[in-house]
């Protein structure tokens, strides 16, 4: 039998390097000794928001879903955490398990009429499901606080010092990460991914893409639920902004501009922006133009986003000669392929 | 030999035009049966019609003695009918590899599992696919940088790793070489014999389909004008009038 | 009286969907023509607001100086828009629809921090042109006459764009090219030229929008969020590339807003994004023949 010799791209690539996997948890975990409080905060929210990413990265990247409204999720879990504390008063832990779960059932809910579509559609029915909500959550004063959101939300007192929230935000997004990782190599991650490339190949092999999809959707979902529950922890305030299509349009552009085909790009991407904003937002009051241009930048020169862009030049370099011809040509299809509009649609 | 696919006057129109019009037709299993017919001629509808990716305005369609007319892609799949598709119609960013995996995943009804990583699962099905067709050596490249010919042996491995009882094979030589037309011809007739498989293909290539098919259906402006062996249909007055004598002339 | 009041609500919901159509059928028309989801309409439409606010205020007491501003802002704006098809947005047509997001999500954030530049986070409010200042009285009901105005601009705007798509030899190019792109390129007509002009019409809709909206809102920095989000879902429930579509949606979604606050203040604005949410639901395509 031959020894099947597995594709050299930037995704397998990623997959060799456990040792640096290893690093990428351990120096987070240093980092807070020498880091001032601030930074510390800072990387807290990366985490946060690049579990957000990670989680929409999901179905976008890997499921080839137009998930256009991924912020509600995320905000359905920040909001699940605040009002069972302040309204129903129920203990914290309760209120984060609490989270993930009304986020799943809600990607469950919303994603059960989204799957029906596909691309555009999709995501459009989708903007207008969440946006209901969205709008309800803005308008129901008497329960959600309305457009003043909910401060001061009362989290267990050991949590309210930003390095054991730091650490159970760490402790949180590498557990999540490691489950999703696991997910995205397993036989259903490998279906979604084909589903991705070619829905209507995968339907006459037999697989039920629909429901792949909606399961897709529910744990992305239920991880944004998480990372929502998270950012409770760090901020102890929610907003309906958490719900609002800008969000869901900036953790879009986190996963496109990290590399929405690689695993830890939304991360980097969210590193990006959240970095960005916080630190070039105290020298100019025009950070978001900065932002602009880069996203600009990247459609043109690295439309497979920064991660994707760095595999391929760690793949070039260290790849032995032969090899690289094959990555070479893998990079050719992978262009060509997209300049084929609609072609995984199967309306 | 038992009937296999039983096809019942099936209609299927766009709008105003109809492009599948009262089609009957009967497989018998364990054959190589082949749909021939210029472009246009319904060819490409029939097999969508057959594999549930359309539904019929009137008819029905039975798989085995059970009817499938209405039935989901995923579902009739899983009753063992296979197909390709005239397009090379691969997961072009997945190896070679995994495209078939993928589809033995599915028929072992493991796509929905989550406890052990894809990359220990379906190896050896999925290798036999490929070694089938030619395609072990090429298990690592990236499907889609493929040669064109091969992406079409590629798509009959996905099929195969369905463990099929019907293939259906969407013009299998459609932009091959006349070398690369004969081999996969040969291909077929390996498969129908080693694996006691039934093909249904379709085809516009005449002299491909007179060599291989045991049985041939002609199509023409969504009809069938005639089917039976292959001296039968070329015999038949109305084919050699329509098809034969207008349309490749 | 009660009367009174539902009539006088259903004015200015019409007129409010008056906006949201110019707005919409812009965005429509560049979704259709070109297949791009254009994310800085939005932004189009609060320079079109700014616009009319800076050349109305220039030109001072003039009682011609907000139809000036009518008649210009909705011009600059094109031609910003026209500028960035041109330069940049032109080498994308054929890349998958997040890139086209992510690019015109880019130029979002520009243009929204050069508006931040030009004109400050203040809030800014101009008047409407003197005759069409103060209410009329209608069947008993005193109404503002800008909101009657709106009312007529509306189907002039409709009919202007049926026009153009109907009677212009560019117009029918562009909607030949939104149904079949490749057929209109193999009539040897550089299909170039009729993205161009669908899009400097979707930015002068977007900026004509702005334009009209400034004597009857508060024009500032944000006021692109939100027309954004409901134009989309106009265009959506009306069917993608829709013109009358858009109408439709616009519509639905003004009337349903005013109404709302006669059943439930509180809530009103709910009930447009109910009223949208249930028709995707019902037909996803929407209402009317999408060219997707």
């Amino acid at each position: 039998m031959v020894k099947v010799r597995r594709p050299a791209t930037s995704e397998t690539l990623a997959g060799r390097t456990w040792p640096i996997g290893f690093l990428l948890i351990l120096i987070p975990a240093l980092l807070p000794a020498i880091l001032p409080i601030f930074y510390t905060y800072l990387l807290a929210l990366i985490f946060v928001m690049g579990l957000l990413a990670m989680s929409l990265n999901l179905v976008l990247g890997y499921g080839g879903i137009y998930q256009f409204h991924h912020a509600v999720f995320y905000g359905v879990g920040a909001y699940a955490v605040a009002l069972s504390i302040t309204r129903a008063g129920w203990p914290a832990p309760v209120a984060f398990l609490l989270a993930p779960l009304a986020s799943g059932l809600t990607g469950l809910f919303i994603g059960w009429f989204c799957v029906r579509l596909t691309r555009l559609y999709f995501g459009m029915l989708q903007i207008a499901l969440g946006s209901l909500l969205w709008v309800i959550v803005l308008r129901w004063y008497s329960i959600t606080g309305g457009d003043n959101g909910i401060h001061d939300i009362p989290i267990p007192s050991f949590l309210r010092q930003i390095l054991p929230a730091y650490y159970f935000i760490l402790a949180v997004v590498v557990i999540s990460l490691l489950v999703l990782y696991h997910i995205v190599r397993s036989p259903f991650g490998v279906t979604l991914q084909a589903i991705r490339d070619n829905a209507q190949r995968c339907q006459v092999v037999g697989v039920n893409v629909r429901l792949h999809q909606l399961v897709a959707i529910t744990l992305a979902a239920t991880f944004a639920g998480v990372a929502g529950a998270l950012y409770v922890v760090l901020e102890r305030s929610v907003f309906p902004s958490m719900l609002f299509w800008v969000l869901s349009l900036e953790v879009l552009v986190m996963c496109l501009l990290g590399g929405w085909y690689t695993f830890l790009g939304p991360m980097v991407g969210a590193a990006i922006v959240v970095t960005l904003r916080t630190t070039a937002g105290r020298y100019t009051e025009n950070w978001t133009m900065i932002l602009g241009i880069l996203l600009i930048l990247l459609v043109f020169f690295m439309p497979e986003g920064v991660l994707g862009f760095l595999g391929k030049l760690i793949a070039r370099v260290a790849l032995p000669q032969g090899r690289q011809q094959e990555f070479k040509r893998a990079e050719s299809a992978q262009a060509e392929e997209k300049v084929i509009p609609g072609r995984s649609s199967h309306e | 030999m038992s009937e296999i696919l039983r096809v019942e006057e099936v209609t299927k129109t766009f709008d105003r035009f109809v492009a599948v019009q009262g089609v009957s037709l009967s497989v018998e299993e364990g054959t190589i049966a082949a749909v021939i017919g210029p472009n246009g001629a319904g060819k490409t509808t029939l097999f969508n019609l057959i594999t549930g990716i359309l539904h019929p305005n009137r008819g029905r369609i039975l798989f085995q003695g059970e009817e499938i007319t209405y039935l989901p892609p995923h579902v009739i799949c899983q009753r063992g009918i296979g197909r390709t598709f005239q397009i090379a119609n691969v997961f072009p960013r997945l190896s070679v590899f995994t495209n078939v995996q993928v589809a033995v995943l599915a028929h072992q009804r493991r796509s929905l599992h989550f406890t052990h990583p894809a990359e220990r699962l379906a190896i050896r099905e999925a290798e036999v696919a490929l070694a089938a067709v030619g395609l072990l050596e090429k298990a690592g490249q990236v499907a889609g940088t493929l040669s064109h010919g091969d992406q079409r042996l590629l798509e009959i491995a996905i099929a195969l790793g369905t463990e099929p009882r019907l293939l259906l094979l969407d013009e299998p030589t459609a932009g091959m070489s006349p070398e690369e037309t004969v081999a996969t011809m040969k291909l077929i007739r390996r498969l129908a014999q080693e694996r006691g498989l039934t093909i249904l293909f379709c085809e516009h290539d005449m002299e491909v389909v007179f060599a291989t098919a045991y049985t041939i259906m002609v199509m023409h402006h969504g009809r069938i004008l005639a089917q039976g062996p292959p001296e039968v249909v070329r015999a038949h007055p109305e084919v050699q009038q329509a098809y034969l004598g207008a349309s490749d002339a | 009286m009660v009367l009174g009041f539902l009539a006088s609500q259903l004015l200015v919901g019409l007129s409010r969907a008056m906006i949201l159509f110019i707005v919409s059928a812009g965005l429509t028309f560049v979704l259709g023509v070109l297949r791009v989801p254009n994310v800085f309409h939005g932004s189009l439409y609060m320079i079109g607001a700014f616009s009319a606010f800076s050349i109305a205020t220039q030109l001072g007491h003039h009682p011609a100086s907000v139809w000036v501003a009518f008649l210009t802002a909705p011009l600059v704006v094109a031609l910003i828009g026209l500028a960035v098809e041109r330069t940049l947005l032109t080498r994308l047509y054929q890349r998958e629809h997040l890139m086209l997001i992510l690019f015109t999500f880019g130029v979002t954030l520009v243009l929204n921090d050069l508006v931040k530049l030009a004109w400050g986070a203040d809030y800014r409010s101009i008047l409407p042109p003197p005759v069409l200042q103060g209410s009329a009285v209608l069947m008993g009901v005193p109404v503002p006459r800008y909101n009657l105005f709106l009312l007529a601009v509306g189907p002039l705007v409709a009919l202007g764009m049926w026009l153009f798509t109907h009677r212009t030899r560019i117009g029918k190019l562009a909607r030949a090219a939104a149904v079949d792109r490749e057929m209109v390129a193999l009539l040897g007509i550089d299909v170039n030229h009729v993205f161009a002009g669908a899009f400097l019409v979707g930015a002068y809709l977007a900026g004509l929008g702005g334009a009209l909206v400034a004597p009857s809102t508060s024009i500032t920095l944000g006021m692109d969020h939100t027309i954004l989000i409901e134009a989309f879902l106009i265009v959506t429930t009306g069917g993608l590339g829709n013109i009358w579509g858009a109408l439709l949606g616009a519509l639905l979604f003004g009337l349903t807003q005013s109404l709302g606050v006669l059943i439930w203040p509180q809530f009103a604005i709910v009930f447009p994004y109910l009223a949208t949410a249930s028709v995707l639901l019902v037909r996803p395509r929407g209402l009317l023949r999408s060219v997707w």
